[in-house]
């Protein structure tokens, strides 16, 4: 219960402290932090205009992506506290449920007829099917390290004495921050500023929506970047006591949001065809961490 | 006499590359014959009797010695004969002798020595003074077949040493940590399988660089087409013997173990397939010295059939490898005179060679009728017994698939030798050729005689040799 | 400890394969012996300190300052391009070197000699087959080179397993490193690059039936 009010807090944050470190990097004052909710809020107001040319998946699209991300949220813990539901294997649910909800932003996005939206529908499906197998191979380390298959039980034995299990820590950390950018559509792989609609990969995809559905949309990358950083910030809070664990939690989301922004600030956009083969080099990278633990606790004989 | 041969041929060496001094040069050239010579016999009367914990003349290395000092003469003389026609700048001169000198002493150590390692650093050797050589005419088309050879040959080196530490894990587990092929022999059975195993394919594939076989033999065609005659006469007679050394002493040390006939299919691939390779390029290629370069390399594929094959396989195969060293050097140092003929290689601009040099042409044809084995050349015997024991170890289908690939390459090198030999050249102006002088071709007629000598009526010292050399392999 | 830098080694080849620039490559062989002088000060604190100082002062002096000057002088003075061109797109690259690692570690899985570290065999392996692949899959000479220097820090790293019984053979083949890259890079690529401007491996091509 606790990491469901946690990150539905932070959410509400996050984007803003994106945005405001990205306009204080380029030398201006910036908005708000709680200008992006205001946003989303008056989005949330209005209604939405649908298309001729669209059926019923793209009304529901947009919901499914919304609750799919609430389920994922569901699974993730905070320090000792399991999340609302855990059990073995949970965090294989965790990725399909969110690729359940992608899957449906996918195909709502096909369904408008628009071969924009198709395009990045195309690309969009194509670097999370890249990045999948980093993620389940650096969940599987862990799994392999710890001896658990559950997120609250891996956290929980996760205890870092040796240089393996730092160097693992640091690996994951910068493969976790990574595949939140990539999942996000965020810098290097997506410019969500971006309005040249051959280069865009995620914006391209929410062209037709409008009205509560863009609201949700909208929070509902806020709220992944909150579940992210939740995830990283469990590599830190192992066994402090709650208060601790809170601020920690805090401390971690916050570095986060900067970390992101100014990853945004600093860095281009890669070329379209090199996008593919950096999402694979994370692949490689996290091959080689999990093959590193299986040599080390010789687990592979 | 080992330390004081390297001291030796060091000494001539370096003094052979400052001094620039033409006459200096052949007295210091002829010294170091005879000092190579001394060392032959030498070593021929102290047989088996370990120097320095290094260095054991054995039935093999004495046989490969002799080789190398009859080869070593022909080559001094035709490059004489060489530097004397074209007037070369004397520290390219002093370079080449001095390398040569090298090439020679370093190659005579490596086939006596006992350590593996020292075997390597000899052959490391080798693979520089040679490289030195290849590059004599300091232009791109040498200088491409040197880089070629320099880089396959260290890459190849290195792949040896990757067996050496394997070797060394493998001899870890039995204790005695001696790297000496006398001990190992000893401790073979005790050895790890795996890291041998793994030790063989290594070593095996770095050496086949020097023997030219299938999958690094590429270095060596290209090395031998660059090179001046005499040098490449060298390259492909007795640095094809260092590979076979090199090979066979690991060879004798995996036939005590389990893994011998694993060992056996390895080496039948790569022949087999060394015997295809040569066959396809033989048939389309055009320059002279690439196709001896390629037919080199179908007969130490034909060696190291008889190696795979066993039981009286063994004996021809080390016959077949002296042999084909008098052979090819022989056929190479003529090479130099048709280029002086023709001053081309390829097989276009040639032909009618029997008008412009008469003794010549009859060393190619002596040479082609030795080299694709036909009697009464020795190298027919040596054949005949490999593909006798290739019938009796039941390698039928090999047998046969390798006997039409060399019908095929008898076919293509006969197509080129009798165009060179009969045919009127295209476009050939004999008006001002050079007169070559029939007495240069002693030489070759010398080697060519003595393979059909010691092919009809080998002297039972030499018979002695080969059985003792081969006396460590399983019947 | 030596298992992390090994495992961050195996990084640096995997960037290796998606490297554009040749001066990437220079600096990836650079961190590499910086990562090799860091195995071999942890693991060989037991040889003597003559054989340490050389082992240490070969890797610190040779693999990582003077051969990155010294391909860099050449790079500057034969005005090579800054491309890598490969033969095949980078992506395939990545790949391909991914699955050497993959099925080095499979390879050695089949080793039941508890002595010998796995982790080094799988680092040294995979460089061995790493520099294999580059040296066949680029045009240019120099990276041709560079890639016969990846099998030399492969090479390292095999001795480094092996050498603590015999540090004979770790000396050996230092030597042979150093030889021979002074002897690659020094003679010939001076050489070729007076001849060929580029360094273009297609001039090389002439040789050919």
């Amino acid at each position: 219960m606790i990491s469901l009010i946690m990150i539905v807090l932070t959410s509400l944050l996050f984007m803003g402290i994106v945005i405001r470190t990205k306009s204080i990097a380029t030398g201006r004052k910036g908005p708000g932090l709680f200008q992006p909710m205001k946003d989303i809020l008056r989005l949330w107001k209005k209604g939405a205009v649908y298309s001729q040319t669209t059926s019923f998946i793209f009304q529901i699209a947009p919901s499914i992506y919304f609750a799919s991300i609430i389920m994922a949220i569901l699974v993730i813990p905070f320090g000792h506290y399991k999340g609302i539901i855990s059990f073995n294997g949970d965090f294989v649910f965790f990725a399909y449920v969110l690729a359940l909800g992608k899957f449906f932003s996918i195909i709502g996005a096909l369904d408008t007829g628009s071969s924009f939206e198709g395009m990045g529908a195309s690309r969009e499906a194509l670097y999370s099917m890249l990045a999948e197998p980093a993620f389940f191979i650096l969940m599987g380390s862990f799994a392999l390290y710890t001896g658990h298959t559950s997120f609250h039980e891996i956290f929980i034995s996760l205890h870092f004495g040796s240089y393996i299990s730092y160097g693992l820590g640091v690996l994951a950390t910068f493969v976790l921050v990574m595949i939140a950018m990539i999942e996000n559509s965020r810098m290097p792989v997506d410019d969500p500023k971006t309005h040249l609609e051959l280069t865009m990969v995620h914006e391209v995809m929410i062209l037709d929506n409008s009205g509560f559905d863009l609201g949700l949309i909208l929070y509902g990358t806020n709220l992944k970047f909150a579940m992210y950083g939740a995830l990283i910030a469990n590599f830190f809070t192992g066994s402090f006591s709650v208060l601790i664990s809170i601020i920690i939690f805090l401390a971690v989301q916050f570095i986060f949001a900067i970390t992101v922004g100014i990853l945004e600030s600093f860095s281009a956009r890669f070329r379209m065809g090199n996008n593919a083969q950096f999402i694979f080099t994370l692949t490689s990278i996290s091959i080689l961490i999990f093959f590193g633990v299986l040599l080390i606790m010789g687990k592979f004989v | 006499m080992a330390i004081p041969y390297l001291i030796g041929a060091i000494a001539i060496g370096i003094s052979l590359f400052f001094n620039r001094n033409k006459k200096i040069n052949y007295i210091l050239v002829a010294i170091f014959l005879l000092l190579q010579w001394a060392f032959t016999v030498y070593e021929y009367n102290h047989q088996n009797i370990m120097e320095f914990d290094y260095f054991l003349p054995d039935a093999l290395g004495i046989l490969l010695l002799f080789t190398i000092s009859i080869i070593a003469v022909p080559a001094f003389y035709h490059s004489y004969v060489f530097f004397s026609k074209n007037e070369d700048n004397p520290r390219n001169r002093a370079m080449y002798y001095a390398s040569m000198v090298v090439l020679i002493f370093a190659l005579s150590l490596a086939y006596l020595s006992n350590h593996i390692a020292v075997t390597w650093i000899f052959v490391e050797m080798t693979t520089l003074s040679a490289s030195a050589l290849i590059y004599h005419r300091r232009n791109l088309r040498t200088l491409e077949g040197t880089w070629k050879y320099l880089f396959v040959c260290s890459i190849s080196i290195t792949f040896v040493f990757i067996g050496i530490l394997f070797l060394s894990i493998a001899v870890q587990e039995v204790g005695d940590t001696n790297l000496t092929f006398v001990s190992l022999l000893k401790n073979a059975s005790g050895l790890d399988v795996f890291w041998l195993r793994l030790a063989f394919i290594f070593i095996f594939t770095g050496y086949t660089a020097k023997i030219g076989l299938v999958p690094m033999y590429t270095a060596g065609i290209d090395a031998k087409d660059k090179a001046p005659s005499p040098v490449g006469a060298l390259l492909s007679s007795v640095i094809l013997n260092v590979g076979f050394v090199g090979i066979f002493r690991f060879y004798e040390i995996l036939a005590q173990t389990t893994l011998f006939s694993w060992a056996n299919n390895i080496i039948m691939i790569s022949a087999v397939l060394s015997i295809f390779i040569a066959t396809v390029y033989m048939i389309k290629v055009k320059n002279i010295k690439r196709m001896l370069a390629y037919s080199s390399i179908e007969h130490m594929g034909v060696v190291m059939l008889g190696i795979a094959a066993g039981g009286i396989g063994y004996y021809a195969a080390i016959l077949h490898l002296i042999f084909h060293s008098f052979v090819k050097s022989g056929l190479f140092f003529q090479m130099g005179q048709i280029y002086r003929v023709y001053n081309s290689k390829s097989i276009y601009d040639v032909g009618n060679y029997f008008k412009y040099n008469l003794t010549g042409a009859m060393v190619i044809l002596l040479g082609f009728i030795s080299a694709a084995a036909m009697p009464p050349s020795g190298m027919f015997v040596s054949e005949f017994l490999i593909f006798r024991s290739l019938f009796e170890a039941n390698y039928i289908f090999v047998l046969i698939f390798v006997l039409l690939l060399l019908t095929i390459i008898i076919w293509a090198f006969g197509k080129n030798i009798f165009k060179l030999l009969f045919t009127p050249a295209v476009d050939f102006k004999d008006e001002n050729i050079e007169h070559i002088k029939p007495y240069e071709s002693i030489s070759q007629f010398i080697l060519l005689g003595l393979v059909v000598y010691l092919g009809i009526n080998p002297p039972h010292q030499m018979v002695e040799l080969i059985n003792e050399a081969v006396k460590n392999l399983p019947l | 400890m030596t298992n992390v830098l090994l495992i961050v080694f195996a990084m640096s080849l995997i960037y290796l394969s998606i490297a554009n620039r040749l001066m990437s490559y220079v600096k990836i062989l650079a961190f590499q012996g910086i990562l090799l002088f860091g195995v071999s000060f942890i693991e060989l604190g037991e040889m003597s300190p003559l054989n340490l100082v050389f082992i240490l002062l070969e890797t610190i002096v040779f693999k990582t300052i003077a051969v990155p000057l010294f391909l860099k002088y050449v790079i500057q003075r034969n005005e090579i391009t800054r491309e890598a061109e490969p033969f095949v797109p980078n992506f395939i690259s990545l790949i391909m070197v991914t699955s050497i690692i993959v099925i080095t570690f499979l390879l050695s899985n089949t080793i039941e000699n508890t002595q010998l570290n796995k982790v080094y065999f799988v680092a040294a392996l995979s460089s061995l087959f790493t520099g294999l692949y580059i040296i066949g899959t680029r045009k240019k000479i120099l990276t041709h080179v560079m890639g016969f220097l990846v099998i030399e820090n492969g090479v390292f790293i095999l001795s480094l397993a092996v050498g603590n019984e015999m540090p004979m053979i770790l000396n050996t083949g230092i030597l042979l490193d150093l030889f021979i890259t002074v002897l690659l890079l020094g003679i010939f690529v001076n050489k070729i690059g007076n001849v060929l401007h580029g360094g273009d491996v297609n001039q090389l091509r002439n040789l050919k039936d």
